[in-house]
């Protein structure tokens, strides 16, 4: 048996999930992702094609120092993508190549271990990349659009995109074999613990020794000849992004040939990893593997003590609301896996935070101060959205999943199925909306609105997204809910955590349209104050609808999701 | 204790997979105080009903009285009063079996002290005492099912339902269960079980019903299926043979 062969059942498995849904909802699914992917490419277009053109910056010196700001600003992206897949496919590899039920038949039969590894290696990679991949791709081609590219950088830079994505999943699993051999896999904890705080603070230190403000305001640079210099240095020498950086830029000037030649380092590194994971694999993987199933976790003990201090005010509440939540947050702290993902998610705040409170507000003419603020507040709300809804899809999404086949036990007790999704729904909001809160609370303090009312809306906003959100975290997790999922990352990557993200980036667009108009009203009134009832009666009907389609949003979700949850037949 | 009470009434049950009839038409009644069990080849429909009776799963049709609660109209009050062993014991993996029995115990809105003293003596009768501090996940299947069998009476139920009671048990635990399953009955409770170790049934059950093809086939006390059978004096092991080849002959005539 080859490795394709091998990943057939998984196709099956696939084919069989688009087969048996509804024809309605996934056509229905393909145009609300094909709105979010517009609205992203065209919204992230306009602000390139302003950006390149710098108009503040006049005529001659605008154009020239926009495009090197775009350039930057792919740079960056580029390098999100490239950490966020390294940084997955490491975990993903361990569950992979180690932890998944069909190993041990695998590996009792007469298939070569070579075969093996490469078919866990084709689905770790999928698993660890299709998301971020699909959700980035419609940013990067704003790109290629803004930069004027012809069709064909269209068709060669996915391919780019695919070697790309394939480095940091060989890193990874070149690292989890070499994890695997020194430490036992089931007792990884410890492991990842360590890992995520050595990459979040070496994160933290990259991030201020770019001091990225700098870049935006020529003010910091001695004459205009040293700030261009410094926007035309990489971020990072010798990196895969760079690389793919330099190679896409050239692609994207419509310079071919010279972007193939500069992808080349890129390729021969990729090749290099590909040969040496194989080889690693022959060499190491069979052992590695029968060694992680000696072990076997007893992690109890660790971190027992914060465990103990989040459940102990639940002590006051109802039994079952008691047990539920304390077996809730029980088994979040026990998963192996999970603080690498909390890291990762503080890095993601943290990067937000800090991209916001560097930007030179301050410095901004005064014509243009008002605005400016007054938007990125606005917008705030949203953006600690799309936040929340990444938390979302990491922690709260699988938590129907992982109830797994155990899920008898609720089943055939009296707790009723609604009881049990409102404990959930209460268990996991309450620290979503204070995040929510805090983060707003936090970016909103760099602002300098005209009107305060615009801070009460950007709270307003990041309300109401996170109440929407946790009600589809909670019903499209119970509607696709796996109960035979090995890992809350697999459950997050499937294709009900793409549902969930496409619904919850659809709530966002919703709630935006339906608060453009009283924006539009709150900026024009600058200028003239329009009175008058058909203006009242428009900015009411905008409240009154955000509110209805808000309420929906959190209803029907958690409605379907209840539904499926009763008649739901565990095995 | 009205020892004449029934305890379980299975009133028409029907379940349908699509085509397939998984349950055609159930009707049963079952006494307080009885050790009733259920018994059939592998497929005729034994889990299903035990399922029905749990809440687990929805009937095509029909209805089930747990006493005197409509299990569908009222099934909060229902399954206050059953204890359920799955065949599979799928428990909460990441948790302590100290703390599966405090969560356990909270759905039945059990007090934590009678949990935490109900949990101890059991841990203690199935020599798991020194094993409470470890994840359930490190445990063998037997020992989950003993946890999972020392959960399902925290609650003191009138009803124990237990599907395949001695799969992966050690032989020592197999009469443990045994004469737990006989204490229940001898203090009023109700056990339904399914199993297929016959020797089991022959040896625990008042009553024993054998199901084929989602039918009820004979229902009685032992020497009452041996007269179904015509083979007065047998074991059950070869008077439910008997009862299961005639059945299937009668349904596949050669």
């Amino acid at each position: 048996m080859n490795s394709f062969q091998l990943v057939g059942p998984a196709i099956k498995k696939l084919r069989r999930v688009f087969s048996t849904r509804n024809r309605k909802v996934l056509y229905s699914l393909l145009l609300g992702s094909l709105i979010l992917a517009g609205a992203i490419y065209y919204g992230l277009f306009r602000f390139l094609d302003y950006v390149g053109r710098a108009p503040m910056l006049g005529e001659t010196l605008g154009p020239i120092v926009g495009s090197l700001l775009v350039s930057k600003l792919l740079e960056m992206l580029l390098m999100t993508v490239f950490f966020m897949i390294l940084f997955s496919s490491v975990i993903a590899a361990l569950s992979s190549l180690f932890l998944t039920d069909e190993l041990t038949v695998l590996m009792s039969s007469p298939t070569s271990i070579g075969a093996i590894f490469r078919s866990r290696l084709i689905l770790m990679t999928v698993e660890s990349s299709w998301m971020v991949l699909i959700f980035f791709m419609p940013a990067l081609l704003a790109f290629a659009t803004a930069l004027k590219a012809n069709w064909i950088a269209y068709f060669i830079f996915p391919g780019f995109m695919f070697i790309f994505v394939l480095l940091p999943n060989l890193t990874g699993a070149i690292a989890a074999l070499l994890l695997a051999s020194f430490f036992p896999v089931r007792q990884m904890k410890k492991v990842f613990q360590f890992l995520s705080i050595l990459v979040l603070t070496g994160l933290i230190f990259f991030l201020r020794s770019l001091e990225a403000e700098k870049l935006l305001n020529p003010s910091y640079f001695k004459d205009v000849s040293q700030y261009l210099l410094s926007l035309q240095l990489p971020l990072l020498q010798y990196s895969p992004s760079t690389w793919l950086h330099q190679a896409s830029m050239t692609l994207f000037r419509n310079n071919t040939g010279e972007a193939i030649w500069q992808f080349m380092p890129l390729f021969l590194v990729t090749a290099t990893c590909f040969i040496i994971v194989n080889i690693m694999a022959l060499k190491v993987y069979r052992y590695s593997w029968q060694k992680s199933m000696e072990a076997v976790d007893n992690q109890v003990r660790s971190l027992e003590w914060v465990r103990c201090a989040i459940t102990w005010p639940f002590r006051f509440f109802k039994p079952d609301f008691r047990v539920i939540a304390s077996k809730e947050i029980t088994i979040f702290m026990r998963d192996p896996a999970i603080f690498s993902q909390i890291f990762m998610m503080a890095a993601i705040i943290f990067v937000y935070g800090y991209n916001l409170s560097i930007l030179p507000l301050k410095d901004i003419p005064t014509l243009y101060s008002g605005e400016i603020n007054d938007t990125l507040v606005f917008l705030n709300g949203p953006f600690i959205g799309f936040i929340i809804a990444s938390i979302g899809m990491r922690f709260v999404f699988p938590s129907i999943s992982m109830e797994g086949r155990a899920f008898w036990a609720v089943k055939s007790s009296p707790v009723n199925p609604r009881r049990i999704l409102q404990i959930k729904f209460i268990v996991y909001l309450v620290p979503m909306l204070l995040l929510g809160v805090i983060l707003c609370a936090v970016t909103n303090s760099v602002f300098q609105v005209s009107q305060p009312v615009l801070f009460w809306l950007s709270y307003i906003n990041v309300i109401l997204i996170t109440l929407v959100i946790t009600s589809l975290a909670i019903g499209v997790g119970a509607i696709y809910a796996d109960f035979a999922a090995d890992s809350p990352l697999k459950i997050a990557g499937s294709y009900g955590g793409f549902v969930y993200m496409i619904l919850s980036g659809l709530y966002v667009i919703n709630l935006l349209a339906l608060e453009s108009y009283p924006m539009y009203r709150f900026f024009h009134s600058r200028f003239f104050v329009v009175r008058g009832p058909t203006a009242m009666i428009l900015l009411s009907l905008s409240a009154v609808l955000l509110l209805a389609c808000t309420a929906a949003w959190i209803y029907l979700p958690f409605q379907k999701g209840l539904e499926t949850i009763e008649n739901y037949e565990p095995e | 204790m009205n020892q004449n009470e029934t305890m379980i009434r299975f009133s028409e049950i029907k379940k349908q997979y699509g085509d397939f009839s998984a349950l055609k038409s159930i009707n049963l009644d079952i006494s307080r105080g009885e050790l009733f069990g259920f018994l059939g080849p592998n497929g005729a429909g034994k889990t299903t009903l035990i399922r029905i009776l749990t809440g687990i799963i929805k009937p095509t049709s029909g209805k089930v009285f747990v006493g005197s609660f409509d299990l569908f109209a009222e099934p909060d009050k229902a399954k206050s009063m059953l204890g359920y062993v799955p065949d599979r014991p799928y428990l909460y993996e990441k948790l302590t079996p100290l703390e599966y029995f405090d969560f356990m115990g909270g759905l039945y809105n059990v007090p934590a002290e009678k949990i935490q003293q109900k949990g101890e003596e059991m841990l203690k009768i199935f020599s798991l005492w020194d094993r409470r501090h470890e994840l359930i996940e490190s445990f063998s299947h037997g020992m989950k099912q003993k946890v999972a069998m020392s959960a399902a009476i925290l609650h003191d139920p009138e009803i124990f339902v237990v599907d395949e009671p001695t799969v992966g048990l050690d032989p020592r635990s197999v009469k443990l269960a045994k004469d737990f399953f006989r204490e229940l009955a001898n203090r009023g409770k109700t056990v339904f079980l399914t199993t297929h170790t016959l020797s089991v049934a022959e040896d625990l059950c008042d009553r024993i019903a054998i199901i084929r093809n989602g039918d009820i086939v004979a229902l009685g006390n032992l020497e009452e299926l041996q007269k179904r059978a015509s083979m007065p004096g047998n074991d059950l092991e070869a008077v439910f043979l008997k009862i299961t080849e005639e059945e299937q002959a009668t349904i596949n005539p050669v």
